[in-house]
């Protein structure tokens, strides 16, 4: 078919004008609009965390300090940077943010399966967030973000309104999560088999088995906190002859699940951008999706390795040991074929694009690092030191946030439809790459070296170390300043964006630049979501056209679909 | 090969880029395994660097350019390098394993040492009542600490000897090391002269980290806590001190607990003050910490928690160091612990006597 | 349909009106089976979550039990086992009037649908009209969690009249009940059927709240006749039985570096100062043993003191440790042990018993839609899915019955 007009162009009715005023933003059901009012918090979040870590690193430029925060301030200021970055920011980052927007659109579903459940979990988060800032402006909060007992049961802070205001987004997360499950099992369109999805879908999927099945043991274990701290229940709490490694037990039973919660959907973004941009299927498709429904699955049996040092028995320590390393195979396998997909691809070095290669190289390296914290010998000696800092960081900010800011000016364009500066988008991209090895690459040998982790002051032997990454982190934070100034300016300034501007084939491409209210009109012809062979370059509209119709590359014989699907609408 | 060019960024560094000296039997098997996994991971991300800024330069095309292959899976290729990988990951685990083993199992007739660590310091019980804040051993002696907590929960963590333990309350963990390096001992004259700066210049606190060495004269290694324990985790350091002979460790027990000679009760007291503990929760100077501050306090009366009235003499003093939780000051936690058994008769009489002091003249 | 070639870019997609598919139809569904098996899948998925909610807790259970079988032995004939029989009972009987509510759904028996969900609501009142009777007996012996623990063997435990915390729980409902009486009297008078239809089982889930308070009472009271001393003797028995078990298990999981040896038989008249001494060894033990050396002596006691501080294990009257079955009654009485026993409980059944009221509100509004007729043979989603949550708090029940209760 001829390259209709419109696909071209900003779309004239879309979802941000289909109906105005902000009570019809409120109270929407709109997975999309849910989807935007979620990236505006989570936004908003991380610019608090980020300020917050910002002084966390010009604290340490001295080794007593060199901002007037007292001990204790500093102590708040580090628990409440990882509090707001784990609960507010990086859980809900992807999944609940782009995956809201993406995951109905890349099925050509109209909405998600339940969407008051999806407008009543973006509520529950900001009730959630309520708390915590509630706490924060009480007495603060100071026992890390893992409120380890006895200290959390102990302290005089308001561990109870963080604990509740973190249950509050436990429940926010698993009902994004079942919500995602029942979406892609049941309203996938005819002709979308599961090895048709998008990789994106997959991680999504993964991401939201995780969150089902971990998450609610996170809500009692906080409830149980919030008893010990009222009640003294004597089960976390030595004083009443409770034991604080039960806690740790329990806390990371879901935690450390919740680190893949964090990062799969950093691997889904990736799957996709790569693809895209290097315009070639992607390489292996069935070991990335299978590898990320094994890192799933295996996550829940590697919560033990925080605990090497804290009194386990051995055989209990070389279990959790050998699981740990068992987990890192298939994360490894996702790099190769990422590799692979590039290999003789047509590479668009657009700012998606750099984000995902900063993303290959700093995941590598916070994968890589996790080998030497597995190990058990030399985790005696890292375990709770800059090493596990700046280990964690590389995965869940060099991963998560990289992949995060990637795909956000991936699908920026299709989101607001309007373009936005490619040559400040590449240099924002060189400055977080840069400014971020330069901040925590020197705390890999801080922490070997023996500085411990979560200290307000530290001897002066580390001085040298902690400048440099301090004066990274700036560097970082200004990279991410030019990122979200150059999104912003597309917001008001950029030119209409094309209906595809990368050349993607999955199925957000087919619609319109904001997608139209029910997304398609009729329900979208599915095709290979890695087959680029169609999709050619239209100068005129400086995006990608879908040159013939992708119908060839249906399933010969129309899948069995439960009986009906679909045919209300023909 | 950078490290001439980057060792002013890391102070006094002699002994490589990524430890700290090393100073324990396991220090040699940690530092190698770390350099094994560090040079496989070299071996791993060189070329996946190399082939990611490869492909990127040379696949790059203009917009509207086709992928040259089309090739989509190739099993082979993708089960080798899922198998690969997991033999290369057995070695690590297995080494890392043994490695493990050895510094769970302390050898037999190691000496003992009771470590007791609470918000913000520890303490060491060497036995006999000789309790100090130091750690102190014997090189190429195996020394065996059993660790309790009061409180919440700590770590016992001396980089140089690469171990490190949870202290969690309400069990004992337990953790050993052989020191291999002895502490030096700086000449008297320097000793002297860091004495005399610490008595005139910071109000008599030897700031061990100040100086390099600890009151005594002796290099140490450093030993933090490295489970985060509240607000003065960060200063929750103490140092350990490897003696050369057995000797010389026990010349140092003998004197550990005991007044020096030529020092009244008051500078005693002071000493005790600033080593055992009591200075990171009550001040000298009125500001209000933890708990009440010791300036002026002799001899004036207070509302307890319990609402009855308690002057502060001899006894007062003694009672609240050996039984703290017995009278709380209204508007005050019961969080200190006991220093019952841990410090003698002679200790208690000078900190009393330290305190009457600050009641000025 | 696949065979259209429409792009979807027709930005101004029609607004679903109604009119080619049914009203209970949402419209991003197509179709009527797409939506129920929506639903099916979520609320499994949502069951999966309590499960993993509640299992947490079982978790707590298990390692607990694992730890100090002893007290949880000696707790749990705190419990009353006829009063959890009689409510395993009432929730079993309400999973089957559940079970027939969703099948009157299909059927389109909609007078049929009120009434088996008015039962299903009367047993749940049922059975926390029971649970108030347990919850508010316990406290008034003040068998509570660890912290405020206060239970007293010795004590005499008669209390007359209603005990505060049942007329705590009690009044809630009793306030809800009038109400309801109202509600239904007034519906009656006004002759509107769809308000007395809603009203009477509401009103007869209230009272049957009652009705449980007062089962509760009289199979409380039978018990009690025979007197808390049987409560209490049983369980100086079932420690008196297990009672070597806990010197061992003591020595155990507590890795005392001062007491290498376990716990020795402790002499009854030396009881406060043998121990410590007694275990001490080498050097030091030796110099301890001379009752001169009482330097030494005082040290090891105070080190003891210490050791018991840092593991709580700190017992509120050492007067009264008159022998091992002595000593075990007082470590199951002291709130820092036998309150781990009923931590549990409480936690375990309180929030059981939160899910209890969560699902009376679903049924409630099932209640109402059913009494509208909203609920067809092609559209009965959500009596199926309060039916499976109101399954999955029976099953749970099913196990917390004999772990708590039945397993001695």
């Amino acid at each position: 078919m001829a390259t209709s007009a419109t696909h071209a162009g900003y779309a004239a009715d879309n979802y941000l004008n289909h109906s105005r005023g902000l009570a019809s933003w409120l109270f929407t059901l709109d997975h999309k609009r849910i989807g935007v009012m979620y990236l505006i918090g989570i936004l908003t979040s991380f610019l608090v965390g980020g300020l917050l870590a910002m002084a966390i690193r010009a604290h340490l430029m001295a080794p007593d300090g060199a901002l007037p925060l007292t001990n204790d301030q500093y102590n708040q200021v580090f628990t409440l940077h990882g509090a707001i970055m784990v609960f507010l920011f990086i859980i809900p980052s992807v999944p609940a943010a782009l995956g809201n927007f993406l995951v109905p659109v890349m099925l050509g579903a109209k909405d998600v399966a339940f969407p008051r459940m999806n407008l009543g979990s973006f509520y529950l988060w900001c009730f959630g967030a309520l708390f915590l800032v509630g706490a924060l402006l009480s007495s603060g909060l100071d026992t890390g973000w893992t409120f380890y007992t006895p200290y959390s049961t102990t302290t005089d802070t308001s561990v109870v309104l963080a604990t509740f205001g973190a249950f509050v987004l436990g429940f926010s997360s698993i009902f994004t999560g079942l919500n995602f499950i029942v979406t892609i099992n049941t309203m996938r369109p005819p002709g979308m088999t599961w090895f048709r999805m998008p990789l994106f879908l997959w991680a999504t999927y993964a991401t939201s088995i995780i969150q089902v099945l971990a998450t609610p043991v996170l809500g009692i274990t906080l409830l149980l906190l919030i008893a010990e701290r009222t009640m003294h229940i004597g089960i976390f709490d030595p004083e009443y002859n409770g034991d604080p490694v039960t806690y740790q037990h329990f806390f990371w039973f879901y935690s450390h699940p919740a680190v893949y919660i964090m990062i799969l959907p950093g691997f889904g973004i990736i799957s996709e951008l790569i693809s895209v941009h290097s315009h070639k299927g992607i390489f292996g498709y069935r070991f990335i999706a299978y590898s990320s429904i094994a890192i799933a699955l295996l996550g829940f049996l590697v919560w033990g390795h925080h605990m090497f040092t804290s009194g386990m028995s051995n055989l209990t320590t070389i279990v959790f040991s050998a699981l740990t390393f068992s987990v890192s195979i298939p994360s490894a396998i996702k790099v190769f074929n990422w590799l692979a997909t590039m290999y003789k691809g047509s590479i668009s070095l657009t700012t998606p694009m750099c984000y995902a290669l900063s993303f290959l190289f700093l995941f590598t390296i916070g994968g890589l690092t996790g080998l030497f914290l597995g190990t058990l010998n030399t985790d005696l000696h890292l375990h709770d030191t800059y090493f596990i800092v700046s280990h964690f960081h590389y995965v869940m900010m060099g991963g998560t946030v990289v992949a995060f800011v990637g795909g956000l000016f991936h699908w920026w364009p299709k989101m607001f439809g309007r373009m936005y500066n490619e040559f400040w988008g590449r240099i924002s991209a060189a400055i977080v790459f840069i400014g971020f090895n330069l901040t925590f690459f020197p705390q890999f040998i801080l922490g070997s070296r023996g500085m411990p982790r979560r200290y307000a002051t530290y001897d002066v032997e580390f001085q040298g170390l902690h400048q440099m990454s301090s004066i990274g982190a700036f560097l970082l934070g200004f990279g991410l300043l030019v990122a979200g100034l150059t999104l912003l300016h597309a917001l008001f300034k950029g030119k209409l964006a094309p209906s595809n501007p990368w050349g993607g084939a999955t199925l957000e491409w087919h619609c319109s630049s904001p997608p139209p209210h029910y997304n398609f009109a009729h329900a979208p012809v599915v095709g290979d979501p890695y087959e680029f062979d169609h999709i050619d370059y239209d100068r005129s509209i400086d995006g990608y056209v879908f040159t013939s119709p992708p119908r060839e590359v249906l399933p010969k014989t129309p899948q069995a679909e439960p009986a009906t699907a679909k045919d209300s609408h023909s | 090969m950078f490290g001439p060019f980057l060792s002013p960024l890391w102070g006094d560094v002699n002994d490589g880029l990524w430890f700290p000296q090393d100073a324990s039997t396991f220090a040699g098997e940690v530092d190698s395994t770390f350099n094994m996994i560090l040079w496989i991971c070299i071996a791993f991300f060189i070329p996946i660097v190399i082939a990611l800024a490869w492909f990127a330069i040379k696949y790059h095309q203009p917009k509207g350019g086709k992928a040259t292959s089309r090739v989509r899976h190739n099993n082979v290729l993708e089960i080798s390098w899922s198998v690969f990988p997991a033999f290369v990951l057995v070695i690590m685990f297995v080494r890392g394993s043994w490695g493990y083993l050895d510094q769970r199992e302390p050898p037999t007739g190691a000496a003992e040492v009771n470590v007791q660590a609470f918000k913000w310091d520890w303490s060491m019980d060497y036995g006999n009542g000789i309790v100090s804040p130091e750690l102190h051993a014997v090189v190429n002696q195996p020394t065996r600490l059993v660790m309790r907590s009061t409180d919440v929960i700590h770590s016992l963590y001396v980089p140089a000897f690469r171990i490190k333990r949870d202290v969690v309350p309400g069990r004992y963990n337990v953790i050993w090391f052989e020191a291999t390096v002895a502490s030096e001992k700086v000449s008297q004259a320097e000793l002297d002269e860091a004495l005399k700066d610490a008595e005139e210049n910071h109000g008599g606190d030897f700031d061990p980290e100040r100086y390099g060495f600890t009151r005594q004269g002796y290099t140490y290694f450093d030993l933090y806590c490295a489970e985060y324990c509240g607000r003065d985790h960060s200063q929750m350091q103490t140092v350990v001190v490897v003696h050369e002979t057995q000797e010389d460790f026990e010349a140092w027990l003998a004197a550990a607990n005991v007044k020096p000679e030529g020092m009244t009760d008051e500078e005693y007291g002071r000493q005790l003050y600033q080593t055992r503990g009591c200075q990171s929760c009550h001040s000298i100077d009125g500001t209000r910490l933890v708990g009440p501050s010791f300036a002026g306090l002799f001899g004036t009366t207070h509302a307890l928690e319990s609402g009855e009235q308690v002057t502060v003499d001899e006894n007062y003093v003694r009672e609240s160091i050996l039984d703290p939780r017995a009278k709380i000051v209204a508007g005050y936690q019961a969080v200190m612990p006991s220093y019952k058994g841990q410090l003698t008769d002679e200790q208690i009489n000078s900190l009393v006597a330290f305190i009457k002091s600050l009641n000025g003249d | 349909m696949a065979t259209t070639e429409a792009l979807p870019h027709d930005a101004t997609a029609e607004d679903h009106d109604h009119g080619d598919h049914p009203a209970f139809l949402a419209h991003h569904f197509d179709t009527p089976e797409q939506q129920f098996d929506s639903g099916k899948l979520g609320i499994w998925l949502f069951l999966v979550t309590e499960v993993m909610m509640f299992s947490g807790l079982f978790c707590a259970y298990a390692i607990y039990r694992a730890m100090r079988p002893e007290v949880f032995v000696g707790s749990s004939v705190f419990l009353n086992t006829q009063l959890g029989a009689v409510n395993t009972g009432v929730l079993l009987f309400s999973s089957l009037t559940m079970a027939w509510a969703v099948r009157c759904a299909q059927l389109e028996q909609h007078r049929m649908l009120v009434g088996m969900l008015g039962a299903t609501l009367g047993c749940a009142s049922l059975f926390l009209g029971v649970k108030s009777i347990e919850y508010s007996h316990k406290m008034d012996l003040g068998l509570l969690p660890a912290g405020f623990y206060s239970y007293d063997p010795h004590a005499v435990h008669h209390h007359e009249g209603l005990s505060p915390f049942l007329i705590w729980m009690a009044a809630p409902f009793a306030i809800a009940t009038i109400g309801l009486l109202v509600w239904y009297v007034i519906a009656k008078v006004r002759k509107n059927a769809f308000q007395s239809l809603v009203a009477g089982p509401l009103l007869a889930a209230g009272l049957s709240f009652f009705a449980g308070v007062g089962l509760g009472m009289l199979l409380e009271s039978g018990e009690s006749t025979e007197g808390v001393e049987h409560v209490s003797e049983s369980a100086e028995e079932s420690l008196a039985e297990i009672g070597p078990l806990v010197g061992e298990e003591e020595g155990i999981h507590r890795q005392d570096p001062v007491e290498p040896t376990g716990v020795e038989p402790i002499d009854a008249a030396d009881a406060e100062n043998e121990p410590a001494v007694a275990r001490a060894t080498g050097v030091v033990g030796q110099l301890a043993q001379q009752e001169t050396n009482s330097g030494v002596r005082q040290q090891l006691l105070a080190e003891e003191r210490q050791a018991e501080m840092a593991s709580g294990r700190i017992t509120t009257s050492a007067e009264d440790v008159t022998g091992p079955v002595g000593e075990l009654v007082q470590a199951i009485d002291t709130p820092r042990l036998g309150g781990v026993f009923f931590s549990i409980y409480y936690c375990i059944t309180g929030l059981h018993a939160f899910h209890i009221l969560v699902g009376m509100g679903f049924l409630t509004w099932l209640i109402v839609r059913a009494a509208r007729r909203e609920f067809e043979s092609n559209y009965f989603g959500p009596v199926d899915y309060v039916g499976l949550y109101w399954h999955i708090v029976d099953l749970i029940w099913i196990y917390v019955f004999p772990l708590l209760y039945l397993i001695r």
